[in-house]
């Protein structure tokens, strides 16, 4: 059995706090010079990681951070449960009801904003597979994936761009924040099915049984799990220790969720994801509870898991520049042109359509998960992961820019 | 069917009200609170029934008539079989009603909530305001907690005025008008990238924006001699102000008409007027600017 030894936990604890110190450190001087708070912790890791420290201190890094043994599993066993958690509390921003309260112009806007990029992400490796490396047999979850990664967008660096700009309350700002909350649900939901693809492609029944279980899973917890939650919320928040009892039943659920939908073949983030947004649209959620769980979750476990983004591949030796630009170019093209079309369809100028692309052009965190999931199931090489990075970075720090140049 | 005077109809004076008579125990009380705001706001009564038109349900509802001392030359009566909700609505259209009181529960059960009661679902899709009563009183009980919605949206100046206008029937001498303040993502926008000063600054911003707003709609309403009180609440719309009629133990609350055609999905993913009608926190009236409509 492997076991923490006294010397391992020495590392373990060691390299936790000086991670999580750092990464404080680097997102603060990020915050300084405008950059969003993931960018200083991925800087962080690259830093630290097999890129720059690990090259010039090989045994030092490797001592600090193994790539095997027990100080390894553990520290993976922490990536785990802060990707569950950070899909916990993305789902905790999910409300449809923000998309169905904006109209047609929000309607418009989702639908093309996710459609559009995904549907010419898919084709782009469905047509031109020699840009891509993948496994020939593994086309349609590639394909699919590629697609989800061009249509995902990120909800909170979007918000804080729309409040940088003071543009968060006004109808443009609202149809924004209504489109990234569908693109990040259907692309989760979507990302969920890939997941759950990996390994039995081609098998129509289990296809079909998986869209049945990710639907009947989201169905149930959105209408009974939902009146469950708004039963048990009140009592909660007054019977127990606050804000501890709320914290710890929510947290509990997220993981029971998770537990349930990797049970029955579909991935750990699917259920911590519908269990966020069950969570989060309960009215008896109290904004400062909800305040709390964001607090834990993006200041303790969000750092370590991107800090640990920089230390999965090298990347200066995966750094793929055509592969980058292809990326980066369809990318761009896909998301700015989805969302402004569909902007534009539903009553925005042209200025305005634009404005709209380039908010929810920001990718963020969000890509970077979908990204580090993908690699860690084999679906992507190093060199995809890297490109999914840079273009994630450089998405969410051009849209603020762009936008006001639209919106003046 | 001419809309045409449907369309330039404003939201107040009520001229003409009409209430469903459903024969239920609470016909007596609901006729009698019909009776008692049509006397005040001098205005016809329409008493509608959608089903059979037996001898035996003739002379219930005129006993009840002569009990109420409703007068015979200020109301009439309509039989008409059908759907209930479609049947109503289009009633409500072809005589031109201003207001139609419902009978109400307060809650109904999961499967009736997500199905949609006649009540709720008339409240959902009326063109005319619509008067919820949850606890109609065969005595008087005149209105003496008015909460208005303040929410940003052109019809409001017309609700807040049509609550005036009752206001001044019952010589109610102040009315609350609350605008709820709700930032989608707020708690994960603020999580990692605010300090405590910079978090404080952008409650105290958004508090004093939405204060601003509900204080330049106040100045634009026919206040009179009516004192308006303006009140900032957070929390979700709908839900906010539902709660906040209920603490405050309001016995009408005014809310604006929906702007969007309503479904199911609008009841898993609750919002608005949904959390209104998923709770009657008390007696709601819906009102219906159909000058802004048209």
């Amino acid at each position: 059995m492997i076991k923490l030894l006294h010397s391992d936990l020495i590392v373990f604890f060691t390299s936790i706090g000086v991670l999580l110190i750092l990464a404080r450190l680097f997102a603060e001087l990020g915050k300084k010079i405008k950059m969003p708070v993931v960018m200083g912790e991925i800087m962080l890791g690259i830093i630290l990681g097999p890129t720059i420290f690990g090259s010039l201190c090989p045994d030092l890094f490797s001592h600090y951070f193994p790539k095997e043994g027990a100080v390894k599993i553990a520290m993976d066993g922490i990536t785990n449960l802060a990707v569950v958690m950070l899909l916990f509390v993305a789902g905790l921003e999910v409300q449809l009801q923000i998309i169905l309260k904006q109209g047609k112009t929000a309607i418009y806007t989702s639908f093309t904003s996710m459609i559009i990029p995904f549907m010419l992400g898919f084709a782009a490796v469905w047509f031109f597979p020699n840009m891509f490396n993948f496994t020939p047999d593994r086309k349609l979850a590639y394909a699919l994936f590629f697609g989800t990664a061009m249509a995902v967008s990120a909800l909170p660096v979007i918000t804080r761009i729309l409040m940088d700009l003071n543009i968060f309350k006004t109808k443009i700002g609202m149809i924004i924040i209504a489109a990234a909350i569908f693109d990040d649900l259907t692309g989760w939901l979507v990302f969920s099915f890939v997941l759950s693809l990996m390994g039995q492609e081609g098998e129509i029944t289990n296809i079909w049984y998986t869209i049945g279980m990710i639907l009947g899973f989201g169905l149930f917890m959105l209408i009974i799990g939902k009146y469950l939650i708004n039963k048990m919320l009140p009592w909660i928040q007054t019977k127990l220790s606050w804000p501890g009892g709320v914290l710890s039943i929510c947290l509990g659920f997220c993981f029971l969720g998770a537990a349930f939908t990797e049970s029955i073949g579909l991935h750990a983030i699917l259920g911590a994801f519908i269990m966020g947004i069950a969570f989060g649209d309960s009215v008896h959620l109290h904004e400062k509870a909800r305040e709390i769980i964001h607090q834990f979750v993006t200041n303790v476990f969000a750092p370590l898991f991107f800090v640990a983004i920089g230390f999965k591949v090298n990347f200066i030796t995966n750094f793929d520049l055509p592969l980058v630009l292809i990326v980066l170019f369809l990318a761009m093209v896909c998301k700015i042109f989805g969302a402004a079309l569909g902007g534009y369809l539903g009553g925005l100028t042209r200025r305005e359509s634009l404005a709209v692309g380039f908010g929810l052009n920001a990718r963020g965190a969000m890509e970077i998960i979908l990204g580090s999931l993908a690699l860690n199931v084999g679906l992507i090489d190093s060199k995809m992961f890297v490109a999914l990075v840079i273009m994630a970075l450089l998405t969410s720090m051009i849209s603020g820019p762009l936008m006001r140049r639209f919106l003046n | 069917m001419d809309l045409s005077k449907l369309k330039s109809r404003p939201a107040y004076p009520f001229e003409t009200i009409a209430v469903a008579v459903s024969f239920s125990p609470r016909i007596e009380a609901v006729l009698s609170e019909a009776k008692r705001l049509s006397d005040k706001l001098n205005a016809n009564l329409l008493l509608m029934h959608i089903g059979d038109k037996t001898s035996q349900k003739e002379t219930i509802l005129e006993n009840l008539m002569k009990k109420l001392a409703i007068n015979e030359h200020k109301y009439r009566v309509i039989w008409m079989d059908g759907e209930p909700v479609e049947t109503i609505l289009k009633l409500c259209k072809l005589n031109i009603v201003d207001l139609l009181i419902l009978g109400a529960l307060k809650k109904e059960n999961i499967l009736k909530y997500y199905l949609g009661s006649v009540a709720r679902k008339i409240s959902r899709k009326a063109k005319c305001s619509v008067l919820l009563l949850t606890e109609p009183s065969i005595e008087s009980n005149q209105p003496h907690k008015i909460i208005v919605n303040g929410v940003e949206n052109p019809k409001t100046i017309n609700t807040i005025n049509t609550a005036l206008y009752i206001s001044k029937q019952y010589k109610v001498k102040e009315i609350t008008v609350v605008k709820e303040t709700h930032v989608p993502a707020l708690a994960m926008t603020i999580a990692d990238e605010s300090t405590a000063p910079e978090k404080s600054k952008l409650r105290k911003s958004l508090t004093e924006e939405a204060s601003q707003q509900l204080i330049e709609v106040i100045k634009k309403c026919e206040k009179e001699n009516i004192k308006i009180k303006e009140k900032i609440v957070a929390g979700k719309p709908g839900y906010a102000i539902s709660k906040y009629s209920r603490e405050k133990k309001a016995d009408l609350l005014v809310v604006n008409s929906t702007d969007i055609h309503l479904n199911l999905l609008d009841r898993i993913f609750t919002h608005d007027i949904e959390y209104v009608l998923a709770d009657l926190p008390c007696n709601v009236l819906i009102v219906h600017s159909r000058v802004q409509e048209a």
